[in-house]
């Protein structure tokens, strides 16, 4: 889901997908340290260069509500960036990816391990996850150098 | 069970985020003793939560500690990096209000509270209450009906705190 000007409207990731080229990234919390200091501002970087190697969209995804996605969208640049925030509310893609994990000490439950992925017409051309608590493999510049 | 006059809150493990990350807050030792205000909705930078609800305690917080309250107290099923996030984002840090998170959304269920609308992403949320907790037990509980934010306001608890 995603909150638009004029509220919260539901989008179909296959729709998005489909004849496009898209950078399709997920991360475990918006406002979380790592997440808000290297994973997000590492596409906010690499927005423009990614679009230049013919990056049709790229959707930030995670276990969060459409309320905090636009606000740590809106705090973070991202969304001045183009970066589509993109809400899993009930985790049920994290789950289908094979991709949840739960902490209950922080309270996350069914939340996106960090990852980045390549697609290109709704088929997987490149993807890249990394070891719990760490983001390397999975930034902007990661998935630049995957770029032709 | 729900939320009602006369009753104990159950018990609940409850999240903030401290300096050295995220640490446990245990309800019933946090309240013991005090006289607190508890007051609950839907989700953290949400419209009415951030327009109106969260200030109208932040605007009411220090007739509340002149009634003898010693702490006001938000809960919402959000992560506490949210809620952390969002303490710094409206003023309630600053007005001294602390915000936890109820992850799970386990003590939002045990007080019967809990709603659920797919369409808006919303699972397991709190509908909206405030109730004036005095060493564990409630002595006055306002909720209100869902869509509306009237009777759990800061200012609406403070009348009934006149009364």
């Amino acid at each position: 889901m995603e909150k638009q000007d004029d509220g919260p409207i539901r989008v179909d990731l296959t729709g998005l997908l489909k004849g496009r080229k898209v950078i399709v990234f997920g991360v475990p919390g918006a406002f979380t340290p790592t997440c808000s200091s290297a994973h997000l501002p590492s596409f906010v970087r690499a927005a423009d260069r990614l679009r230049q190697k013919g990056v049709d969209e790229i959707l930030c995804l995670s276990l969060n509500d459409v309320h905090v996605m636009r606000l740590w969208g809106e705090q973070s640049g991202a969304i001045a960036a183009g970066i589509r925030m993109l809400a899993d509310s009930d985790g049920a893609l994290a789950r289908a990816m094979g991709l949840a994990w739960s902490n209950p000490d922080v309270g996350f439950h069914d939340r996106f391990r960090r990852f980045a992925m390549l697609v290109e017409d709704t088929t997987v051309a490149a993807f890249h996850l990394d070891d719990m608590g760490v983001c390397a493999s999975t930034t902007g510049e990661a998935m630049l150098a995957e770029l032709k | 069970m729900s939320i009602s006059e006369g009753a104990s809150l159950p018990n609940a493990q409850l999240a903030r985020l401290g300096d050295a990350g995220p640490e446990t807050v245990d309800l019933n030792d946090y309240i013991k003793g005090r006289r607190v205000i508890l007051f609950g909705l839907p989700g953290a930078f949400t419209g009415t939560c951030s327009t109106i609800h969260l200030p109208s305690f932040i605007a009411t917080a220090d007739e509340f500690a002149e009634q003898g309250v010693d702490e006001i107290i938000c809960v919402s099923v959000n992560d506490p990096f949210v809620m952390k996030a969002w303490a710094e984002a409206s003023g309630a840090d600053a007005a001294g209000i602390t915000l936890l998170a109820d992850a799970d959304a386990a003590f939002t269920k045990a007080i019967g509270m809990n709603f659920t609308v797919p369409a808006i992403g919303f699972f397991d949320r709190s509908n909206r209450y405030a109730a004036i907790v005095e060493d564990g037990i409630v002595t006055h509980v306002n909720v209100d009906e869902p869509n509306t934010c009237n009777v759990s306001t800061g200012q609406s608890l403070l009348e009934r705190l006149a009364a």
